[in-house]
């Protein structure tokens, strides 16, 4: 999570520059990701990348300033484990952490949740991660990604049911 | 305004704050032990693809991209074949084949859609239907149902099938307060059979009669005792099986869901949150092989409404015998001024960190502490006071060292006073998952429990140990002669009397054995924690240095700890609660500070293994509550010792020098043997001396569905309790009050 800061010092940095690149009308959006070699030895101190070329929409876009302070979350969902399909855990997904306190109340007329927050209804799918993680760098949020667990499925077969073991039985089966 | 950055957290991968990852060290997945067959090659819907000898087809078909309906199949359970909707066309067969009961065969030609497979499929689904209420409106499964979305595809829109007595009706069985059946719904995958027999053993829960006949049921009137019971109504491809609690409260697409981490015991089995407005409406377990599988406990999936009920919504400043609700400033000044009036002075403030206590404010409440000049930090267990028998300075002395992935490369396992069904139960299913498939031993020391295996039983105290380090006894023969021990010690060793003395003799025989036990590839020593926050507060050195302990604390902090005991709290010290349930801990306090519960917060948990994984919130903390790092960080600025971090970034920056580990998301590091040796060393010698007097080792668990605040104000638990447990004490005096407590 340290990391986090590191890229948000990128990040302040480069939107301040963003509104230089907007007068010299040099717009360059990378969504390259970080070139440092990762077999660094640990405790050694690194400064922070230079600011890369990215215009932060937030710069022109009007977007409130309290957005920049909200990490967003970059993940594959995985699936319900209520159903067997594994449709759109395929996608990246980025959503935002709720706002505590005052994001979200019981509504006193109706009793429907009324909430102050205006992201808690955004929820954007792409088909990447570096997709997701370009848009989010383009929007200037802070972001982290959330690996994707390995599946590890053993190889199955009908005759393992059938199987004769040598040793005391351990299983009954009622099926 | 240069930071301190240092690559070794750095990710590998694309992204530029992406969690690291690091693989497995030298060790083998699961699926890769069980004898490396060749790979073979076949061609499905005209795609060639590989996959491992001895898988089944649809499996094959899966590795295509070719998606197979099924209502039988499951992934983590063995394969039945008797739904036949996986049908698919294969080349120079007559008829079609059910592919999850085909083994792959090398060079066939497979088609997953062609007008043949269409029409068998919906002729398997029209079977299904000609039986199938269709109740979907009232039923709780409607929307997230395999039947009613492959029906969508396969279904035609009337039936051939005109039964004169009308549908198939059967009887509704009761399996307890958990899962609610509508029997008439079942479709007979036997889903839930297969996971009772294999994952839970629970081995009534079975078949009766034939054909049409044929019912699911527990044989006799019995519900279902087993603490994985929740996962069946997961498993069920239909709405036979739902939940209970859950019934008729929102449908799936009203929900919101937030990808979590379970803190109800230390295995940090993944969760998914689902939300609707401020509140938790279930909680569903998310697949991770690493950790959980796909299963979660009852109590991690039910204890949910526990969230609603006792909770501290104020600050609250005790008023002679009650408390007086107040705002923040006012407690937080009372806090500062009952400080000043004990004059209590360096270790005389104790700090004690609870079960439920978040990684993020426990580094803030040590940090604070120290700040006061204090060392006494305490754990909220017998005691916690003291230092631990095993010490904190190395990771391996107190973490469960294989990873629970590795359970399963082990060929014996020596239980010491802990029973992992009921400390960890997803934990328990993989040594069951083991014991079936391979020829695993399983030793147990300890009070007899239940385990879901069998196991040699030792005996019940220091004496048992004793003799199986001599070697004696058949169990102790078996465990010399496997090639990947483990010893499994529970975290109730370390409360026991006699605790430092087992310790003793079990890492003496770990060093004496460490050509099996110590190698690059198995650390065999584990200790199996139970309580969610407790490896984090070992980690970051939540403990009291010896001197501290001796001395009577006057100030008391109690962070979430509600398993104090009473009688240790002395009169006159004053007693600050933060936590989120009027419980125990809060009872003692002279004020209580409202803070979040772990459904509230997005904080870092750190599990048995040592994996660190964070949460999210799923919804805002209720009243006046807030974020438990917060509360703290707004304490010290009161108390004139301001902390350093303003927001939970840097927080994590500072959790990040005291250990790398904990904010390495979902990665386990693993001490070197080296190292863990160095520690059993260091345990070993700290604990020469260690007398004991023979005590038999209890179980610390009494009841499963009461551990914690949260389970202890839930209702369903309450009635989990009484159905389960026998015990009629279980909080809920009859019926009419149960009913009340649900209006
Ligand atoms: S109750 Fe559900 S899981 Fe069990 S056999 Fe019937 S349909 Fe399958
Ligand atoms: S999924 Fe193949 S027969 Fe049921």
């Amino acid at each position: 999570m340290s990391l986090l800061n590191a890229w948000k010092q990128a990040a302040l940095t480069s939107r301040s520059t963003g509104l230089k690149h907007l007068i010299t009308s040099t717009r360059l959006v990378s969504s390259e990701s970080s070139s440092t070699p990762a077999n660094k030895k640990s405790g050694e101190i690194v400064t922070p990348e230079a600011p890369r070329d990215v215009l932060v929409a937030d710069v022109i876009s009007g977007a409130p300033t309290e957005l920049r302070h909200r990490p967003v979350r970059i993940y594959q969902p995985t699936r319900n484990t209520m159903q067997s399909g594994s449709g759109k855990s395929e996608r990246w997904r980025i959503d935002f952490d709720i706002l505590p306190g005052g994001g979200r109340w019981e509504n006193p007329l109706m009793g429907w949740a009324s909430s102050a927050d205006y992201m808690q209804g955004t929820r954007l799918s792409f088909r990447s991660k570096e997709d997701a993680v370009h848009f989010a760098e383009k929007q200037g949020w802070d972001y982290y990604i959330q690996q994707t667990t390995v599946k590890r499925i053993p190889p199955k077969n009908y005759a393992e049911n059938f199987l004769y073991r040598p040793s005391k039985l351990r299983i009954l089966r009622t099926k | 305004m240069l930071r301190l950055v240092s690559t070794a957290s750095r990710p590998s991968s694309a992204g530029r704050l992406g969690k690291t990852a690091v693989p497995p060290k030298g060790r083998r997945a699961f699926a890769s032990t069980s004898a490396k067959h060749a790979d073979i090659s076949l061609t499905v819907d005209g795609k060639e693809v590989t996959v491992p000898q001895g898988s089944a087809l649809i499996q094959a078909c899966e590795a295509a991209g070719a998606t197979i309906p099924r209502f039988c199949y499951h992934d983590r359970l063995a394969i039945a074949g008797n739904c036949r909707m996986c049908l698919v066309e294969v080349e120079r067969s007559p008829k079609p084949v059910a592919s999850c009961a085909m083994p792959a065969m090398p060079g066939s030609k497979v088609w997953t859609n062609t007008p043949l497979v269409h029409e068998a499929r919906e002729g398997v689904m029209e079977f299904l239907l000609a039986n199938h209420p269709l109740d979907c409106p009232i039923c709780d499964q409607g929307g997230e149902c395999d039947l009613q979305d492959q029906s969508m595809r396969y279904g035609s829109d009337r039936s051939r099938f005109h039964e004169i007595t009308g549908k198939r009706a059967v009887e509704d069985k009761n399996l307890g307060p958990l899962v609610k059946t509508s029997m008439n719904r079942c479709i007979q995958c036997t889903r839930c059979v297969r996971f009772a027999n294999e994952v839970a053993g629970v081995e009534d829960l079975g078949t009766t009669g034939r054909g049409n006949d044929m019912q699911i049921g527990m044989y006799v009137e019995k519900t279902m005792n087993s603490e994985l019971s929740g996962n069946v109504v997961d498993l069920c491809p239909v709405g036979a099986l739902t939940s209970k609690p859950y019934a008729f409260h929102a449908r799936p697409w009203e929900l919101k869901n937030t990808e979590s981490i379970d803190v109800t015991d230390a295995v940090g089995s993944n969760i998914r949150v689902d939300s609707r407005g401020v509140r938790v409406m279930r909680v569903q377990p998310r697949t991770n092989d690493d950790v959980n599988e796909e299963w979660i406990s009852d109590k991690a999936r039910y204890a949910y409404d526990g969230l609603t009920f006792q909770r501290l919504t104020a600050p609250l400043i005790k008023q002679g015998d009650r408390f007086v609700a107040a705002t923040w400033e006012e407690a937080l000044s009372a806090i500062a001024d009952g400080l000043a009036k004990t004059g209590a002075q360096g270790d005389e403030i104790q700090a004690i960190a609870g079960h439920l206590a978040d990684t993020e404010s426990l580094v803030a409440l040590k940090d604070l502490i120290n700040c006061l000049g204090s060392d006494n930090l305490a754990t909220d267990q017998l005691g916690g006071t003291a230092p631990p028998v095993h010490g904190v300075d190395v990771r391996s002395n107190y973490l469960f060292n294989p990873t629970i992935p590795g359970i399963e490369q082990a060929d014996a396992i020596l239980l010491v006073g802990t029973n992992p069904r009921h400390e960890a139960a997803v934990l328990n299913s993989r040594i069951r998952k083991s014991w079936l498939h391979t020829t695993l031993e399983v030793g147990f020391i300890g009070e007899r429990v239940d385990t879901a295996y069998g196991y040699d039983y030792l005996g019940q105290d220091i004496k048992a140990v004793q003799e199986f380090v001599a070697g004696k006894g058949e169990f102790a023969a078996k465990f010399k002669a496997a090639k990947k021990p483990l010893i499994i010690i529970g975290s109730a060793i370390s409360e026991h009397p006699d605790g430092a003395s087992v310790y003793n003799q079990l890492a003496s025989y770990v060093q004496t054995h460490k050509n099996k036990l110590l190698t690059p590839e198995w650390n065999g020593f584990s200790v199996l924690q139970r309580a969610a926050s407790r490896s984090a507060a070992y980690d970051i050195g939540f403990v009291s240095s010896a001197k501290a302990a001796k001395t009577t604390p006057k100030f008391i902090y109690l962070l979430n700890a509600d398993e104090v005991d009473p009688k240790s709290i002395s009169k006159d010290a004053f007693v600050v609660y933060q936590g989120h349930h009027g419980d125990l801990g809060a009872q003692l306090a002279d004020v209580c500070l409202p803070g979040a519960a772990y459904t509230e917060k997005s904080t870092t948990w750190v599990n048995t293994e040592g994996r660190a994984q964070l949460g999210s919130a799923a919804v805002p903390p209720p009243g006046a509550s807030r974020d438990d790092w917060k509360i703290i960080r707004a304490l010290s600025e009161v108390l004139n010792v301001q902390l350093p971090y303003e927001d939970v970034l840097a927080l994590r920056d500072r959790m990040w020098e005291i250990s790398p580990t904990l904010v390495r998301y979902d990665a386990v590091e693993s001490t070197s043997p080296d190292v863990a040796l160095a520690g059993l060393k260091v345990l070993v010698e700290s604990t020469k001396k260690a007398a004991f007097k023979g005590l038999p080792f209890e179980k610390p668990i009494k009841n499963f569905y009461m551990t914690d605040p949260i389970s202890r104000a839930s209702v369903t638990m309450a009635q989990c309790t009484r159905a389960f447990t026998g015990d009629q004490e279980s909080g809920i005096s009859d019926e009419k009050g149960l009913q009340a407590a649900f209006a």
